[in-house]
């Protein structure tokens, strides 16, 4: 069994940047890079190889996490004679606990960025790394792994199990990865504790509000305790106030666990917690503000 | 923005799939669907009832007589494949959402596949047990009122266990066959759908 893994080991940002299917390759440069620090200035001939190795570490250290990254990533579809380019060419990175929105018209593309992130979705060209390992390099397997443990999606339309309780949606996942049952539902309990329905674990959708069930969906999203969170609209169903309760909860499960989240919305309010806002339009990127940036642009956008 | 590299390299697991689990997804999905899940069952105890009967009353003399009650029982298994497939397939159409949900949180393809397989498994093996024993009602019913107490010489009930054996293979194969398109297409669902759209 352990033979089968595969061990992805994370490469230093000339590598990842050397896009394509280069994700293997690097693989096999691994143990030579190992042995050889890239030697990232060759003029300095005369620097000892000690030095150089040092020189090599502390790059190592001083680089972020890029939890999610894609390098010119297009999407086509085709409509009859029509091509579609929902996305054309997107290149983002997402540090390791960012809260990222990413914004932008009806048809611009975020849902088809969001399945291609969360390997749902095969992109026509680009690449995609979770956690620095190249998606398109999986089996189907391994994608499966990587959607129960690395992801957690949130959808706009809830999407729990109709048929199952509050307790048995969010046990799922951790079933999925071979969590002993027990373990599961002790687990399943703290975190629907968590997000406020402790005293609502055996109901069924039918029984809860719209708002209860996004809970639901959000203590399933975390329980396998993932490195990203992708949330699509999750507040679009809901009303002003249960929206932004719903993601004041995300933000604060970012916060407690480190969880890198992306979040699709529409609605202007919910940005002052975000770090960076990605603003997309007509499948492209057309901005990407920063934490000090997004107060402004929301300040200029409540004066329009 | 510096932060310290936590895992210097991490794995990419494997998912195993865990039988007990595929057990317990047929049982509820067919807990569900109550109804339905009966109407099914019903249709493979007519069908292995009817078998049961052929295979325990006396055997006819005459050979067209004979050939016209194979006919019927092989019309009557087919009918009622083509109703398991039916009852599966609109079993997994009705679920497409939540398929998909549940490939979003690991599902495997072999998940999805042998919880459809062992949903309709359920219902051959509970169809057909049933189907004997109605079989073997009406066919000692019939013996005592044509023959009266001396039916024992006329009815068949020689070799039960292989009889037996027979119907309830039959009926397993028949529902097997029935799920297999369906489950075939449930576990090809993509991921992808329960992300967009709407209800
Ligand atoms: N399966 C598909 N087949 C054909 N075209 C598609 C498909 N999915 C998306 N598109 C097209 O791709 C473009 C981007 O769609 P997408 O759903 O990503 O937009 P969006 O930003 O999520 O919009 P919204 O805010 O309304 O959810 C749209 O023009 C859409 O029509
Ligand atoms: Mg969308």
């Amino acid at each position: 069994m352990s033979s089968k893994k595969k061990k992805h080991k994370r490469h230093g940002k000339q590598q990842t940047r050397a896009h394509a299917p280069a994700a293997k390759i690097n693989q096999a440069l691994q143990p030579e890079k190992a042995k050889n620090p890239p030697a990232r200035q060759p003029a300095a001939g005369n620097r000892s190889a000690a030095a150089a190795r040092i020189d090599w570490f502390s790059n190592l250290n001083q680089e972020t996490e890029h939890t999610v990254m894609t390098r010119n990533v297009s999407k086509i579809y085709h409509l009859g004679e029509e091509t579609v380019h929902a996305l054309d060419d997107v290149s983002v990175t997402i540090d390791r606990g960012e809260y990222i929105s990413i914004m932008g018209p009806s048809g611009s593309g975020k849902t088809t960025l969001f399945n291609i992130v969360g390997a749902l979705l095969k992109p026509n060209e680009g690449n995609v790394f979770i956690d620095e390992v190249d998606v398109a390099q999986l089996d189907a397997n391994e994608l499966a792994w990587l959607r129960c443990r690395k992801i957690g999606y949130i959808f706009q339309s809830y999407n729990i199990v109709k048929v199952f309780t509050a307790l048995e949606n969010v046990t799922l996942p951790m079933l999925f990865a071979g969590v002993p049952p027990d373990e599961a539902q002790d687990r399943a309990i703290n975190i629907l504790e968590r997000v406020g329905l402790g005293d609502r674990i055996l109901h069924t959708p039918k029984e809860l509000s719209g708002g209860q069930q996004q809970r639901v969906a959000i203590a399933r999203a975390f329980a396998n305790r993932p490195a990203i969170i992708l949330a699509d609209e999750p507040t679009a169903n809901l009303d002003l106030h249960t929206g932004e309760e719903i993601i004041h909860l995300m933000k604060e499960m970012n916060r407690e666990q480190g969880v890198t989240v992306i979040c699709a919305t529409h609605d202007h309010k919910m940005l002052d917690i975000s770090d960076r806002i990605i603003w997309m339009e007509d499948g492209r990127v057309k901005k990407i503000a920063n934490r000090d940036e997004v107060k402004i642009d929301i300040a200029e956008m409540r004066e329009k | 923005m510096i932060r310290k590299t936590s895992q210097a390299e991490w794995e990419i697991g494997e998912l195993a799939l865990k039988p007990g689990l595929v057990l317990s997804m047929a049982f509820s999905s067919l807990k569900i669907r109550l109804t339905r899940t009966f109407l099914t069952v019903l249709t493979i105890t007519t069908a292995s009832g009817f078998m049961m009967y052929l295979l325990t009353m006396p055997r006819s003399d005459d050979p067209v007589d004979r050939d016209g009650w194979l006919l019927m029982l092989g019309l009557c298994l087919l009918v009622c494949a083509a109703g398991v497939m039916n009852t599966m397939l609109m079993s997994v159409a009705q679920r497409y959402r939540e398929i998909g949900t549940m490939k979003c949180l690991g599902a495997l393809d072999s998940f999805v596949l042998f919880s459809v397989i062992a949903e309709s498994a359920i219902i051959g093996a509970v169809g057909s047990i049933a189907g004997i024993i109605l079989g073997l009602l009406i066919t000692t019913l019939i013996g005592a009122a044509e023959y009266g107490s001396g039916m024992f010489s006329y009815l068949r009930f020689d070799g039960m266990t292989v009889k037996i054996l027979i119907v309830i293979c039959v009926g397993m194969s028949l529902t097997a066959m029935g799920a297999s398109i369906p489950a075939w297409i449930a576990s090809k669902m993509p991921p992808m759908d329960a992300m967009r759209g709407e209800k």
